[in-house]
């Protein structure tokens, strides 16, 4: 979907330390979160007009567990409130539909997750097809290794490149060494998987004028886009991915050059798949901030690919595009075009 | 030092299989594999509606297989205990003989080095079958199919339903407050929590203030009276589910505590049956005695501790219109 008629822009994000596993709350991390996207923007939670959340419940472990999440956005008087069983850059698409109808400028949208409260190997294939996969087991890892053998296969990527992503990613290893490794699920080694991480994350929007008097550089949403393919990837080509293609260009990507994208690219493999698709050149500046390959907050994931992006534009960037996926082998993508005016 | 509790939820689904799916699964028990025709193609497994256009198919079912050949496969080092064998394998994408789409399953082949894009593979059935996708337990290299233990043959009955049961073990955090509230209740203190912004009290070891957003820490902590008036009730109807124990109807009432604005939520009453609870009815907190103290605490569970319900006190009762309206 191409910009609205009012302006939507990104002017503040916060996250909370990106850890293997904390102690606190899914509520308490998004206590925290929103408390320090809002502070430095000067505004308080009784300034948000709209908040949606962004969580799982088969993460938490716990029915309606956003329910509670709701603590931490102070709702009281009521609030105009949604949430999504998504990852928080979807919460992010819906908070943007909402202030397009023109009534309210401020929102808040929030990912968040607590991986290490479950065994993701175990808790994933329950999500998956319940007829033809969940009962076979079929888990993440599975889904990634027989991706990762198609783009091999179609020449979009092979076991060096992928070594190479996960050490600019994480930078730390050399490519050598990593080659040396034992497959966990051929062809994928350690360093191709992503850390099971913990942690939330929070973003603020704001409409034409309230946006521009709260910072300096709005990071203007400019193109906003995301499909999805049929659930079962055995009928999808997994060395493609058409729906992140049609998002991209529904959002805008063609029409001028970005500097850097942020891709949700849990997998080495899809990195590269990605900027493929996306027809993305080596001068664009791909995962700068690591990506999902360092940290990888399950359901805030995405909406940090988006801050990263936003950090871009408060930083005199241009242009910036973020992606966020979801389901099995790049099932659903949302792409998000982020732009500065001088 | 936080302090983590382990819990095991398991969902026992019982999902309806509409006409396609289920005619798999019924031919799945007389070990046949069918496809759906779609357009040019054969789809396995089969679909109710064309994937690329969402259009319904008719219910032209092909029988596929039972041999096929491998498209590509990963190789399975340490199973899980979800995983259809008890030792490593591969996950392959098959395309079964006659069909257009690759089906995924387990491949028994001993060692990664057995395993190759272009191999032939055939299914082991399952001598008893269910009408699952796990009647097949898994495929071997070769032609020629297999049957563990004795055929007891096909389904008397079409397959309608498929049972499927999740079970899931989860580590959370308590919170501090939680914890203190309960230590509290070995000490029959009904603890509540101050918000110093509001002033809001709650109970129930919440260690925040939802309207502020704030953490509540010790220092918010207050001592809430022993006695109140229920507001409202629930005469609740035991349905029979894993895990219930109660089998006689039962009550759960909400109290207004006195001089508060707190209510403690859904609580056990005690000689009060449930023909005699009324709304305004007076009672007094009732505490397990040190005989009575359970790991799990007392009859209300969670960070109430050993509080064990509240029991009629013989005052009169409060005649106020606005008491039912307070659950929260």
């Amino acid at each position: 979907m191409s910009a609205p008629s009012t302006d939507i822009a990104v002017i503040g994000w916060a996250q909370t330390p990106m850890v293997r596993h904390t102690d606190k709350s899914e509520t308490q991390l998004l206590m925290d979160a929103i408390t320090d996207a809002l502070t430095p923007l000067g505004l308080q939670r009784a300034d948000i007009d709209f908040t949606c959340l962004g969580s799982c419940d088969y993460i938490t472990g716990q029915a309606f567990s956003f329910v509670s999440n709701l603590d931490a956005i102070g709702a009281w008087p009521p609030k105009r409130d949604s949430h999504v069983e998504m990852d928080g850059a979807w919460a992010l698409y819906e908070a943007w539909l909402r202030l397009q109808e023109g009534d309210i400028d401020i929102a808040v949208v929030t990912g968040s997750g607590r991986s290490s409260t479950g065994d993701p190997a175990l808790i994933y294939p329950m999500e998956m097809d319940p007829y033809f996969l969940a009962p076979l087991g079929a888990d993440p890892l599975t889904f990634a290794a027989l991706q990762a053998r198609a783009v091999i296969a179609a020449g979009i990527a092979d076991e060096r490149r992928m070594a190479e992503v996960a050490v600019r990613a994480r930078g730390t290893g050399d490519v050598e060494s990593l080659l040396t490794e034992e497959f966990i699920r051929q062809p994928l080694r350690r360093h191709d998987v992503p850390p099971i991480t913990d942690g939330a994350a929070a973003m603020v929007l704001a409409t034409g004028e309230r946006a521009r008097q709260l910072v300096e550089r709005p990071a203007y949403v400019t193109g906003f886009d995301h499909r999805t393919e049929c659930h079962n990837p055995s009928f999808r080509a997994l060395d493609d991915s058409p729906s992140t293609r049609i998002a991209a260009e529904a959002a805008g990507l063609g029409d001028a050059p970005v500097e850097v994208a942020e891709l949700q690219a849990a997998f080495t493999h899809e990195e590269l798949l990605l900027r493929s698709v996306l027809g993305l050149g080596d001068d664009v500046t791909v995962n700068a901030s690591g990506g999902a390959l360092k940290e990888n907050p399950i359901m805030a994931t995405g909406l940090c690919r988006v801050g990263y992006a936003a950090d871009h534009i408060f930083g005199g960037g241009n242009r910036a595009l973020a992606h966020a996926t979801s389901g099995p082998c790049l099932q659903q993508n949302l792409v998000c075009i982020l732009e500065g005016r001088s | 030092m936080t302090r983590f509790i382990e819990s095991t939820i398991t969902f026992p689904y019982k999902r309806s299989l509409g006409p396609v799916v289920g005619a798999f699964m019924t031919a799945l028990t007389e070990k046949q594999i069918l496809g759906i025709r779609c357009q040019d193609a054969v789809l396995v497994p089969p679909m109710e509606w064309d994937p690329s256009t969402g259009a319904e198919l008719p219910h032209e079912f092909v029988e596929v297989g039972p041999a096929g050949t491998v498209e590509s496969w990963t190789w399975v080092a340490v199973q899980s205990e979800q995983h259809p064998l008890d030792h490593p394998f591969a996950f392959a994408l098959i395309r079964l003989d006659g069909a257009t789409t690759p089906l995924l399953h387990a491949v028994d082949a001993g060692n990664p080095e057995a395993m190759s894009e272009g191999m032939r593979v055939a299914p082991r059935w399952r001598g008893t079958r269910a009408g699952r996708i796990d009647d097949i337990i898994c495929f071997v290299p070769g032609e020629s199919v297999e049957t563990e233990g004795e055929d007891t043959g096909g389904a008397a009955e079409p397959v309608t339903r498929m049972d499927y049961l999740a079970s899931i073990t989860y580590r959370n955090p308590v919170p501090e407050a939680a914890d203190r509230a309960t230590e509290a209740s070995r000490e029959h203190r009904l603890l509540g929590l101050r918000c110093p912004d509001c002033g809001r009290v709650y109970a129930g070891g919440r260690g925040l203030c939802p309207v502020d957003a704030i953490e509540l820490g010790p220092e918010c902590e207050v001592d809430l009276p022993h006695k109140g008036t229920i507001t409202n009730f629930a005469i609740v109807t035991p349905v029979q589910y894993p895990g219930q124990t109660e089998t006689e109807p039962f009550v759960r009432a909400f109290v207004l505590l006195d001089d508060t604005d707190v209510i403690i939520p859904y609580s056990a009453v005690i000689e009060l049956p449930a023909d005699e609870v009324r709304v305004g009815q007076r009672v007094d907190a009732v505490w397990a005695s040190p005989a009575e103290e359970t790991e799990e605490g007392g009859g209300m569970g969670g960070s109430w501790g050993s509080l064990l319900g509240w029991i009629p006190n013989g005052e009169p009762d409060l005649d106020d219109p606005d008491l039912v309206n307070r659950i929260f």
